[in-house]
């Protein structure tokens, strides 16, 4: 059994999730020793890990960037006439029809690749099922943490690295619950390798589990809980007439 | 659930699908060891060795097909109407599971027959019937489009009420969406006119059957405006041209 190497961080690691309540605690290394809580919904960050259900998920995003333009011409499109090149019967060769032909050298291909859309299409709740399972698989690590905001005051790449460096924030997605990243965390954050930054809305499933560590918003968590929740865990136990006048 | 003790990080590197969840493509034509090379499934010469299209499906050589071999007969009722059945101890015994509920403000239409699951699907409209009306001990309020004799007497001994009314199609689609903002047609055809004119099947239109309702909630003006519009016929007569001597 391989022993795995936590990754370094100058924030201590936090508390390991529990089942009833899953909490999260980021406490800056110049800070008190007061931790600062996050309650996360179990629902979509404490999700049974579903490998399949992420590799289904994975391979439908990569169906959907293929370009699919590879393209062959057929014996009807290679340039040249319909000429039969030489007569049916008495020269004892094969007989032969026109120079376009799949057999012959230069004719065409015969079932070659032809611009088609290689994208599949998966159940809206399977893509759901995936972002829950990704986001739990990074909380079992302890590699999801959570911000109150993300901003920077100046556009200069030089101390937000710094900072970043010094967080031991490498190899993160900073994911923001912002409409747009802001432009002046966005100027500043795009040229410091080994660290990403994208919005709730846009962060696929590719992403999170593409990059070792995830930074979340506060808005962000609101975002992922609001949209990947579920209302109630176990069944529902709202009787039929409820149900119905709720209709 | 995989514990992190002992496994990497999960990461694009080491997903795999679910065992059995996916099988591989029969390629023919593809070697000896395949067990599809070769003649790739065909066989050997034939029409249905050869490559394109296929005989027609359903052709039998030029024998005349078992689809020819037999004449047509009649034809398809474009009006026909399919109700859907259902009977008077499957609305009790939904009743008592607490899974539908009536009062004379909120009567029982095709919605909540079709969402509390007592019928699975409503066609042409719901068909009150009678079988099990021993069973019966509730009152109940209902407005299906048709009910049979020996169903009406039994909820009426009970003390419910059973009114007939008429949904074409789109009234139909209306009260399984509860919408309210339009207004229900009327019935066009005589055939409709008539039989929901008569009290014995406690058609709306009746006009012993309004009297008798009077003012019970479940009651709509309009059924009043329409049963002296639709009934006039009652009172009309044709005019015969006398015969000049």
């Amino acid at each position: 059994m391989a022993k795995t190497v936590p990754l370094k961080r100058a924030i201590p690691d936090p508390p390991p999730p529990s089942i009833t309540g899953l909490t999260a605690s980021l406490r800056k290394p110049h800070e008190s020793a007061e931790c600062q809580l996050v309650a996360l919904d179990p629902t979509v960050f404490h999700h049974p890990i579903r490998r399949d259900i992420l590799h289904l998920c994975i391979n439908h995003y990569r169906d959907s960037l293929r370009q699919g333009s590879a393209n062959t011409r057929t014996r009807g499109e290679v340039r040249g006439s319909g000429r039969k090149i030489r007569p049916q019967k008495g020269s004892g060769r094969a007989r032969l029809g026109d120079a376009q032909s799949p057999m012959l050298r230069g004719g065409g291909v015969a079932f070659g690749p032809k611009p088609r859309d290689f994208s599949t299409k998966l159940p809206r709740k399977v893509i759901q099922m995936g972002m829950r399972v990704a986001l739990s698989s990074k909380v079992l690590e302890q590699n999801l943490g959570v911000m109150k905001t993300m901003d920077w005051p100046n556009g200069k790449t030089k101390y937000l690295s710094h900072k970043i460096s010094s967080l031991g924030l490498k190899n993160t997605l900073f994911i923001t619950g912002e409409d747009e990243v802001p432009t002046m965390l966005q100027r500043a954050i795009q040229n410091i390798p080994l660290v990403g930054v994208t919005t709730s809305r846009e962060v696929n499933i590719h992403e999170l589990l593409k990059w070792p560590r995830v930074m979340l918003d506060a808005k962000a968590v609101d975002f992922f809980e609001q949209s990947l929740g579920k209302p109630y865990a176990c069944v529902d136990d709202t009787p039929v007439q409820e149900a119905i006048s709720r209709l | 659930m995989a514990s992190t003790a002992s496994r990497s990080r999960i990461s694009l590197a080491n997903l795999s699908p679910a065992r059995g969840s996916l099988h591989k493509q029969k390629r023919v034509g593809r070697g000896q060891g395949s067990n599809h090379g070769g003649t790739a499934g065909r066989g050997h010469n034939g029409q249905k060795s050869r490559s394109g299209a296929g005989i027609k499906p359903g052709f039998e050589g030029g024998q005349t097909p078992i689809t020819k071999l037999f004449p047509k007969r009649g034809f398809v009722n474009q009006n026909e109407r399919v109700w859907a059945p259902v009977n008077l101890e499957r609305i009790q015994h939904w009743i008592n599971l607490g899974r539908l509920s009536c009062s004379p403000e909120k009567p029982i239409t095709a919605r909540e027959l079709l969402f509390s699951g007592c019928v699975h699907d409503i066609h042409d409209g719901i068909k009150v019937l009678g079988d099990g009306a021993e069973f019966l001990t509730s009152q109940i309020y209902i407005t299906p489009s048709r009910a049979s004799k020996s169903a009406i007497r039994a909820i009426e001994d009970r003390g419910g009420q059973v009114v007939c009314k008429y949904y074409n199609p789109l009234a139909l689609q209306d009260c399984v969406k509860g919408r309210t903002d339009r207004i229900t047609a009327a019935p066009t055809r005589r055939q409709d006119i008539m039989w929901y004119s008569k009290f014995q099947n406690r058609g709306f239109l009746s006009p012993d059957l309004l009297k008798k309702l009077g003012d019970a909630p479940f009651v709509e003006e309009r059924w009043k405006l329409l049963s002296q519009q639709l009934g006039k016929w009652r009172k009309q007569e044709f005019d015969v041209e006398k015969k000049k001597k």
